[in-house]
């Protein structure tokens, strides 16, 4: 897919989130009010405004019954006139919104972007949390048998399993690759290692890690978390000009796929995935080979595994094995969710892809302490995945030498 | 027992069967399709067992899984089995019409698949 040949390119010029969590104090706005500010601080915008803002959220309009969310950040942060949009992607929705930033600073219709995701989810309880999420699978074909998400990557997990061999140490590997480098993250919600004993082969695993839906286990899925983060966007020659050294956004992907599981000639391939990542590597004019450091939509174990192979890192059925060899490692051939993933940074679904792009900035920043900081990365992939694979966006971020 | 109420859209110009429903053709894009019913038993793809229910199942734990019928139509549904049954995939399954949750406080019927004995 080319672009045009008129369009800007776009960087990314300002980045922030807040610690995801559990986070009773903060409502829904507060939490994108936070955020917004920090992205705008470490812009460096000071009193400035934007042209427009794009928020990413799922659900406030069930979770919150609010809508309308991004005119009331507009006015909460004195942002006004600034044109405003929420945009609902379901667990996607916070790449969709830096998508909807990229293709407004791209066309030249405005030159500065606010995009920020978020989503508070623990105010209504774990049972209700469960049904808002399930709310977007079909609702005659699917939904009234109350499956889950987590039941959807059961089924899934399961077919990848007999296909690829993919077994419950692979998918362990992952939890505890993620739980390691969450515990170093202060934007975590589960800043805490975990044993392998404690979650596996041992008789407190039984309890500790109960199955949520089989083969899938506790420590196999993400939390539910309140969250969100932000980022600016501008005119890439107009970041030249500014301090920090501007991360652009090289290449964009987005596919959809049929809605439910069972409509797909192969389950198991993820082509969104796969359609996604290729198109932004073509519009980046880079290889899978290229990247130095991922974050992805790891909602689910299973899920890193899959989609580790599906962007082309790994050979099908290959990417289990990459995780238990150390490839996907802090410090390995492709390290992968550095920031601990969606398993161990959170899940607030509207802020989710938001967040993926923030780290990898962060990344490309080279502003991480060295416990975390992949040396010398200079360009970074996010894949935000939104229903159970039916509709995913992928961004290809390079850094700029100035 | 209830008459299996789900029809599947098979397009008359590829053939392709479809459910639930598109208006046009996966395929083909085609916008003719002949209604069809599912036919026979079933063979469980796969399935799982769910522990952590969304509102509005006040229960331990609920098995779905999605089989494919004899006609080719498939389709998800709720497993009908006790919890130490050992389900597995490409297991021949009956089908039926059965309440699957309460929502208002009425039935809402879907399927159910038993495993075939």
């Amino acid at each position: 897919m080319e672009i045009n040949q008129h369009a800007r390119d776009v960087a990314v010029i300002g980045a922030g989130m807040i610690p995801f969590g559990r986070r009773d104090e903060d409502s829904l706005m507060d939490m994108l009010a936070y955020a917004s500010l920090k992205a705008m601080d470490d812009a460096g915008l000071g009193d400035k405004s934007v042209d427009a803002v794009y928020v990413g959220n799922m659900g406030a309009g069930i979770l919150q019954h609010q809508t309308g969310i991004a005119s009331s950040l507009v006015d909460r942060l004195s942002l006004l006139p600034a044109a405003a949009e929420t945009v609902e992607n379901g667990p996607a929705s916070g790449a969709s919104a830096v998508k909807n930033g990229l293709l407004a600073v791209a066309s030249g219709y405005y030159d500065y972007v606010l995009v920020v995701g978020g989503e508070k989810m623990r105010e209504v309880t774990g049972w209700r949390a469960t049904d808002f999420v399930a709310t977007m699978t079909h609702p005659q074909a699917e939904y009234i048998y109350g499956v889950t998400l987590p039941g959807m990557a059961g089924m899934f997990t399961r077919l990848y399993m007999e296909k690829y061999g993919v077994t419950r140490e692979h998918l362990i590997t992952v939890a505890l690759k993620n739980q390691e480098m969450g515990a170093l993250n202060p934007y975590a919600h589960v800043e805490m290692a975990l044993s392998r004993e404690g979650i596996f082969d041992s008789p407190h695993a039984v309890v500790n890690n109960p199955p949520v839906a089989d083969p899938l286990h506790l420590y196999d899925a993400c939390p539910v978390s309140d969250g969100a983060a932000a980022l600016v966007l501008c005119p890439l020659e107009t970041a030249r000009k500014l301090n920090k050294p501007p991360v652009l956004i090289a290449g964009f992907g987005q596919a959809t796929d049929t809605q439910t599981l069972q409509e797909r000639d192969d389950p198991t391939d993820l082509k969104a995935v796969t359609l996604a990542a290729q198109q932004a590597f073509e519009m980046a004019k880079l290889k899978p080979g290229d990247i130095h450091v991922a974050e992805l939509h790891d909602a689910f174990t299973i899920l890193e595994i899959a989609e580790s192979e599906h962007v082309g890192f790994f050979k099908k059925g290959e990417g289990g094995k990459a995780a238990l060899a150390g490839k996907t490692r802090f410090g390995g051939q492709i390290p992968i969710n550095v920031s601990g993933g969606l398993k161990a940074r959170g899940h607030p679904v509207g802020a989710t892809g938001v967040a993926q792009v923030v780290d990898i900035v962060f990344q490309l920043r080279h502003e991480l302490p060295k416990n975390r900081q992949v040396k010398n990365a200079e360009n970074g992939l996010t894949v935000n995945f939104g229903g159970f694979g039916n509709n995913v966006l992928a961004f290809v971020l390079r850094r700029v030498e100035k | 027992m209830r008459e299996i109420a789900i029809v599947a859209y098979k397009c008359t110009k590829c053939g392709r069967i479809h459910y639930p429903f598109h208006d046009r053709c996966l395929v083909c894009k085609g916008r003719e399709f002949e209604t069809i019913k599912p036919q026979g038993n079933a063979r469980l793809l796969t399935f799982t067992r769910i522990y952590n229910l969304p509102w509005g199942f006040d229960q331990r734990y609920l098995t779905i899984g999605v089989a494919e019928f004899e006609n080719g139509v498939r389709a998800m549904g709720q497993i009908n089995v006790d919890e130490d049954f050992l389900l597995t995939s490409g297991m021949a399954m009956k089908a039926s019409w059965e309440p699957v949750r309460i929502q208002a406080g009425e039935n809402v019927y879907g399927l159910v698949y038993s495993p075939e004995s």
